[in-house]
């Protein structure tokens, strides 16, 4: 079943909180929707499940328009960042309780739902009540519950943001094997660009209401169609580096980046100039991109981190940790041009179109 | 606090000497209910008594109908209290859980009505119920005490203390919205719902005033309002009218000894809320 | 997030409120309206319903009524030895029950047991307690050689009765709400002081009393307004007569006798309307200082 979102647009009082967005979720997809906090994510998951009601605009599941079907008609499943499961009620009642309102005999309510305790490994958790269980197992609780009826789409809702680190690595596993293994469309809410690169196949990227990519993840990172995914996608952020349209490049030595020297001269505007952190090298003198002093270095797990100077901003760059560099040196960094991103200074948007990124829609 | 400038054994002095003033009339009254006449009347008083003179209790409800009043009071406390929490849920749900239109209108004024005593409202509910035909029957004893603000404000509190999510995660679930408050909230509440049930048993088992008023036959009579007649029928049969009293008294001290900590909650979070 | 009001949410939250609404419309908020219409009737059929002539008749009528008078004053009386008294009382008890002692939770047991029996069983209790030749109160006194007091007979005496019910029944609440309010002042303020080198008078005087100052505030209000409203304990104790020669005739007990035995419901709903402003202006008051008191904390 795809999912089609048509000029959705969502007030709350006199504050857009979702602005025109237009979208399809297709069938069997694991979908992240990915912003900072206050960007629409959530109001737009809350919309797919029909808690909130868009202010104008249509959803569509399949063929069927369900704009107006309220929550508790729309079978989907959804599993909340607090959990929300019911305090007073065991763990077996709680996955049990979608299919007692289903009026499922209770029999077989009860067979189902420890079928599904088994499917998230919480079998011996049965009879527990949620106040004494772990966040990890009460978040498995309620994936089983959001689970147990079928449904047809499942909502997860900062899922793993209560979790501690290592559980939640643990978790974003089981939420891409469960959804695997049975086959679910997923929406799955995060401000976790790792979370959501790591266990989507599409990635909606959003922004003040407003949709700003929707593609596969690697496309997303390779191809942000935007200075903001550019700079919301990755860690340590990409390197930004304005130039000013029709003055020698002072900060840029183009020698041998014969594609930038052309797209500078192109365009008849200000162009900013992306560079990922880890897509720089060091490099000969002759064919660097940009160099300065080394004034601070790291090394985070198996790479080396460091901050050159360059005029009067820093450069990040991921290095290989057998360089031998010290803090105090001057520094010559390359890239490979292709991992250059170009965008407009002044509207931020993408200036050469690749393959597999797009714009609003996908 | 002050406990070097009195030393701890003075405290306990004081406070058993107060206690026993707290506890002097109920024991008192067990006393002078199980004598014989001739020992009520006796100087100095006799404490326990050499007989015990059960039948007081029982004589007593054959002078006057105390058994109906009983059942007069049981019938009128739970059906209100039922009426109340059925009310009181509703309308808290609709406070803390829907937006509508006026809510905080409607709020800000059924708050303000609180501080109108019962006493002022009195004449004109009286006239109210004389136009509906209600006089001398339950329903002026129990319709009028089966919703209150004081409750509502309390259940409201209690529920917004209840996540939002917890209502969102049920409508996903296929719960509507009714079911959630009854299988969900209702539960969850029970602490919140046993106060406010325990405390409104208590005002309506006592209330006086308005039986006394709204009721005419001996039939309609509540225990308190019963209790005040038989003082001309028992005249100076003090056994006989400690026995009645009693009576009254003491379905409400065993409720208290059973749920203490509810009624101090509810009690306590009256005023501290104010 | 609050999701905007809609004609659908605004029809349901009606719906929710309606059995609420209809009990309170009926019987709390139309009854406001009509007590203080009712007052200005000053010629009624209670019968036939007929409202023959309006006016303040009434309430230049009760003012001038000698027993009105007497009403207020006993009233006030009422107050002015109720509260202080049982403020003291259970301000004492309360500190001694907020100690570290044993039998805490018992002591506060019977403290509180008075609040939830009834008012009327236990004044009749009393009544036998005041009782001239054979009470327990004059016995005791007896002790001291003192003469037995006519409690109940004596209109001397009616009041100091009356007061000495109402203070042992109400002081349980009032322990209560004290007891919460100590209990949420901070044990760090008196580390503080006891650092400081202040005794444990001055604590008291310099922490706690400022400290409990709004909850000792709301309970004096509280007992203000509800000694305004004391009924049942003189009916009970005085046979369902205000007291020897009208000593224990309070504005409540004036309220009944004009509406419930004389039949004067213009007469009695005046008084009534009296009695509501002077709680109204103690409840502004408690809402206005109230506020004030808020930022001590």
């Amino acid at each position: 079943m795809d999912i089609h979102l048509r000029n959705i647009t969502m007030k709350f009082q006199d504050v857009y909180a979702v602005q025109n967005i237009n979208t399809t979720i297709k069938s069997g997809q694991l979908v992240s929707l990915l912003g900072p906090s206050g960007c629409g994510k959530s109001t737009t998951l809350m919309l797919l499940s029909g808690l909130y009601k868009p202010t104008s605009g249509d959803i569509y599941f399949g063929d069927k328009n369900v704009t107006n079907m309220e929550a508790e008609d729309r079978k989907i499943g959804m599993v909340f960042q607090s959990y929300a499961l019911y305090p007073h009620l065991s763990v077996l009642k709680n996955i049990m309780f979608p299919l007692r309102m289903e009026k499922v005999p209770k029999k077989e309510a009860k067979e189902r739902a420890q079928a599904m305790t088994k499917l998230m490994h919480i079998e011996h958790l049965q009879d527990r009540k949620p106040g004494q269980l772990s966040g990890g197992q009460q978040q498995r609780v309620a994936i089983a519950r959001a689970l147990v009826k079928e449904p047809k789409l499942l909502l997860l809702d900062e899922p793993l943001s209560n979790l501690d680190a290592r559980l939640r690595l643990e978790m974003r596993e089981e939420i891409r094997r469960i959804q695997q293994e049975i086959g679910i469309t997923a929406v799955f809410v995060t401000h976790d660009q790792e979370e959501a690169l790591s266990i989507s196949d599409h990635v909606l990227l959003m922004k003040d209401g407003v949709i700003q990519q929707h593609s596969k993840p690697q496309s997303m990172y390779r191809y942000p169609c935007n200075r903001f995914a550019a700079k919301f996608l990755g860690n340590p952020p990409i390197n930004l580096i304005e130039t000013k349209h029709g003055q020698t490049q002072e900060k840029l030595h183009l020698h041998t980046y014969n594609q930038t020297k052309q797209i500078l001269a192109a365009e008849q505007r200000d162009v900013t100039i992306g560079l990922r952190p880890e897509d720089l090298y060091v490099s000969s003198k002759e064919n660097h991109l940009i160099s300065g002093q080394v004034i601070h270095m790291e090394t985070i797990g198996r790479d080396t981190m460091i901050r050159v100077q360059l005029q009067e901003e820093t450069v990040r760059a991921l290095i290989h940790p057998d360089a031998t560099i010290q803090v105090g040196q001057t520094c010559y960094l390359g890239i490979k041009e292709e991992n250059i991103h170009y965008f407009n200074t002044e509207t931020g948007i993408r200036l050469t179109s690749h393959e597999g990124g797009s714009g609003n829609g996908s | 606090m002050r406990k070097e400038a009195l030393s701890k054994s003075t405290i306990y002095i004081l406070l058993s000497f107060g206690a026993i003033l707290m506890l002097l009339p109920f024991i008192w009254m067990i006393s002078t209910s199980l004598k014989a006449p001739n020992e009520v009347m006796a100087l100095p008083p006799v404490w326990i008594p050499s007989e015990l003179h059960w039948e007081n209790y029982t004589e007593a409800t054959e002078i006057a109908p105390f058994g109906r009043y009983f059942v007069n009071s049981v019938i009128i406390t739970i059906l209100s209290t039922l009426g109340e929490l059925i009310t009181t849920i509703l309308a808290a749900y609709a406070f803390s859980r829907i937006n509508f239109y006026g809510r905080d209108v409607v709020f800000a004024i059924l708050l303000g009505t609180m501080m109108v005593p019962s006493e002022v409202l009195m004449i004109p509910n009286f006239v109210t119920l004389s136009d509906l035909g209600w006089i001398d029957t339950y329903k002026a004893l129990i319709i009028p005490w089966t919703a209150s603000i004081f409750a509502i404000f309390l259940l409201r509190q209690f529920f917004l203390g209840i996540p939002k999510e917890l209502s969102y995660a049920a409508k996903v679930d296929g719960c509507s919205e009714f079911k959630f408050l009854w299988y969900v909230m209702v539960p969850l509440a029970k602490p919140a719902l046993i106060t406010i049930a325990l405390l409104k048993i208590i005002g309506s088992w006592n209330s006086f005033l308005w039986p006394l008023i709204m009721t005419n036959s001996t039939e309609m009579r509540t225990l308190p309002v019963g209790l005040t007649a038989f003082t001309t029928e028992a005249g100076i049969q003090y056994g006989l009218l400690m026995a009645a009293s009693a009576m009254v008294i003491l379905p409400m001290v065993i409720i208290f000894f059973l749920m203490q900590k509810y009624i101090v909650a509810g009690v306590t979070r009256a005023g501290l809320k104010g | 997030m609050d999701l905007n009001p809609t004609k659908k949410s605004t029809l349901k939250g009606y719906l929710y409120l309606l059995p609420a609404l209809l009990i309170l419309i009926t019987f709390n908020i139309y009854p406001i309206i009509k007590s203080f219409v009712m007052s200005l009737y000053t010629d009624f059929d209670f019968f036939t319903g007929e409202v023959f002539a309006y006016g303040f008749g009434n309430f230049v009528e009760i003012f001038q009524d000698p027993n009105f008078r007497i009403a207020i004053v006993n009233t006030v009386i009422f107050v002015i030895g109720v509260v202080p008294l049982s403020i003291v009382l259970s301000l004492i008890i309360s500190l001694f029950l907020n100690s570290k002692i044993k039998f805490r939770g018992a002591f506060r047991t019977i403290y509180f047991l008075p609040y939830v029996t009834s008012v009327v069983a236990i004044s009749i209790v009393w009544s036998w307690i005041f009782h001239y030749d054979y009470g327990l109160l004059n016995y005791f006194l007896s002790w001291f050689g003192i003469d037995p007091i006519a409690w109940l007979r004596d209109p001397q005496y009616a009041m100091p009765a009356l007061i000495i019910v109402s203070v042992w029944k109400g002081l349980g609440f009032n322990i209560m709400i004290m007891l919460a309010g100590l209990q949420t002042i901070d044990e760090q303020y008196y580390l503080a002081a006891k650092v400081d080198g202040a005794s444990a008078w001055h604590r008291f005087k310099s922490v706690t009393l400022p400290l409990l100052s709004p909850t000792l505030f709301f309970v004096s209000i509280i007992s203000i307004i509800n000694g305004f409203k004391v009924f049942d304990e003189i009916f009970a104790l005085f046979d369902g007569r205000p007291g020897p020669g009208n000593s224990a005739l309070t504005v409540v007990y004036y309220i009944y006798q004009k509406f419930y035995e004389e039949w004067q419901f213009g007469l009695a709903s005046a008084a009534a309307f009296v009695l509501f402003i002077i709680i109204f202006l103690f409840t502004i008051i408690q809402l206005v200082l109230g506020k004030k008191f808020v930022h001590y904390n």
